[in-house]
């Protein structure tokens, strides 16, 4: 087969799995969880807060966006992709067609970094207009921000999914152990001491914002590795995990409930 | 020919639960039902034949071929599961479209062969509704239209009949007769003997995860004859169709389950599901579905098995 054609047969999964993120009740919440930065930010300026400026934006966003909003919007879009067709029992149709595991894995994995991007990316840029509004600016005043805001987003949507989606691969109930790392271990190994925190995802993130970002609080901190470095780290811990996860795939059994 | 799917020894376990025993069977060429009570390892020679799951043990070839994660093997066959469950925002149309697309077809081929295979199974009038607004055996149909669209060698059916209305019984029956006389090839698992029987007398019987008997079924009969058969049917009228089949002198009782169900025991199943379509239409009765509760074909099996 070529490779045209199976571009358009993974097509035809990514756009499937789309339009299954983001018309269940599950996507609509994350779609609204997303929004939060653009809550918080209009929050502050209709309060008139007088230090509401791009560095509490900065102090903010990472917090809240990337450690708390990121990680569960992944989360639960990452481990439905599988897990919730098995549930609904709409696999097998995918399935009894021709194919391959592989290739069905990694097409679902489009659909969701499709979907992820674009809950995630554009509250980002929102946010930030937000601000440079409040602070009568430009949208070009601090475009480095908004870079490296979004480059974090992406990589994060990236890096978190490959994660979350092996996890839905192997574990029968993966939102808990999802749980415990984006949110507990992804907290407490960022701030231990040594090269510890560089067993976290969040690490590698922050990484990117200190190396692309010139004024905030994690520009040009030591502790962090570079922009580049960060990048190809995720990138690789990524595309190591959706293999993981389509080679498990490969090899799964499916039951599926009458 | 050869036969078109061949189990010898063939064992699944689901960690300490035995699904499939030892089955072995050859199926023919043509239309074969195989039929068994529900847990006796239908779904799972289904779901092993469609190489969704690996056998344990032994040996099985689908059209000549190991099933086991078989993409070349898929374009041959389709497959209806037993769920009920589709992608409930696709209307019937999108839906059989996009698995046509999933075998390398084209867009407006996909559209004009997904148009056929609805009109195929009596679809088109309602192939622009979404699938969550389908009655069960809507349902059924619209699983019977996307297995048949691309043109499959062979058809695996699992339950197609379950839970459908009379009508779309016969739709789907008349379906799967024309299927196979056009040379296809069909294995569809029931649980309710009678409804096979009328397209086919070619039968594996299933118990415990081990086929019993195969081959023609004349000889079993007489055996399940000497069981009253059960039927469960869905009603807005109980009391109008229970008068109805009441008066059939095969029909041995009839009893309200509640407000809205009967359950029938009959002596001559066949003449039951033969005549109740025509009922149903002439006394323009409401019947919202029919199903056989198990017992009566599990009675025979335990006959037949000791």
């Amino acid at each position: 087969m070529d490779a045209g054609a199976a571009l358009r047969k993974g097509w035809v999964v990514t756009a499937l799995t789309v339009r299954y993120l983001v018309s269940t009740r599950r996507g609509i919440v994350t779609l609204a969880l997303s929004w939060l930065p653009l809550l918080l930010t209009g929050a502050l300026a209709l309060a008139r807060v007088a230090s509401f400026d791009i560095l509490l934006f900065q102090q903010l966003m990472l917090p809240l966006f990337l450690q708390v909003v990121l990680v569960f919007v992944t989360l639960v879009s990452a481990t439905a992709l599988i897990r919730e067709e098995i549930e609904d029992n709409t696999l097998p149709f995918l399935l009894a067609r021709p194919v391959s595991k592989p290739e069905l894995a990694v097409s679902k994995y489009a659909g969701y970094l499709i979907a992820g991007l674009a809950f995630l990316l554009p509250p980002v840029v929102v946010a930030y207009g937000v601000t440079e509004a409040y602070a009568g600016l430009g949208l070009g005043a601090d475009v480095d921000v908004l870079e490296g805001f979004l480059a974090a987003t992406a990589l994060g949507v990236l890096a978190y999914g490959a994660l979350f989606y092996f996890l839905s691969v192997v574990l029968r109930k993966p939102l808990m152990v999802g749980l415990l790392i984006g949110f507990v271990w992804e907290s407490v190994v960022v701030a231990l001491p040594g090269d510890v925190p560089k067993l976290s995802l969040t690490y590698y993130l922050r990484s990117v914002l200190g190396g692309m970002i010139s004024v905030g609080p994690y520009s040009g901190n030591p502790g962090y590795v570079s922009a580049p470095v960060a990048v190809l780290v995720l990138g690789v811990f990524s595309v190591v995990m959706l293999l993981l996860s389509a080679l498990t795939f490969q090899q799964m059994e499916f039951l599926q409930k009458a | 020919m050869t036969a078109i799917a061949e189990a010898v020894g063939v064992t699944k376990w689901y960690g300490e639960v035995l699904g499939l025993n030892g089955f072995t069977a050859f199926v023919e060429p043509g239309i074969t039902g195989l039929v068994g009570p529900n847990g006796a390892g239908k779904s799972t020679l289904f779901k092993l034949l469609i190489g969704q799951l690996r056998a344990s043990g032994g040996e099985l070839r689908l059209l000549g071929e190991d099933p086991w994660n078989n993409v070349g093997l898929k374009r041959r066959i389709g497959y209806c599961p037993e769920s009920n469950q589709l992608y409930g925002w696709l209307t019937a149309q999108r839906f059989v479209e996009l698995l046509l697309k999933l075998d390398g077809i084209g867009a407006a081929e996909a559209q004009k062969a997904a148009e056929e295979s609805l009109a195929f199974v009596g679809l088109t009038a309602a192939k622009d509704r979404p699938l969550r607004t389908y009655s069960r055996g809507m349902r059924q149909r619209a699983k019977l239209a996307q297995a048949l669209a691309h043109g499959p060698e062979l058809l695996i059916l699992d339950e197609p009949l379950s839970g459908a209305d009379p009508m779309a019984r016969v739709q789907i029956l008349r379906a799967i007769s024309e299927f196979a006389n056009r040379g296809g090839h069909v294995i569809m698992s029931t649980h309710v003997l009678y409804e096979v029987e009328r397209i086919t007398s070619n039968i594996v019987l299933i118990h415990n995860g081990k086929a019993i008997a195969s081959g023609n079924l004349h000889a079993i009969r007489a055996l399940i004859d000497e069981h009253p058969h059960a039927v469960r049917l869905v009603t807005s009228q109980p009391r109008e169709l229970a008068q109805a089949l009441a008066a059939w002198d095969h029909v041995v009782s009839v009893e309200f389950v509640d407000a809205g169900t009967l359950l029938v025991r009959t002596r001559k199943p066949d003449a039951f599901y033969r005549d109740l379509p025509g009922v149903v239409v002439d006394r323009n009765l409401d019947v919202r579905g029919v199903e056989s509760p198990d017992d009566s074909l599990d009675a025979v099996f335990r006959y037949l098995v000791g």
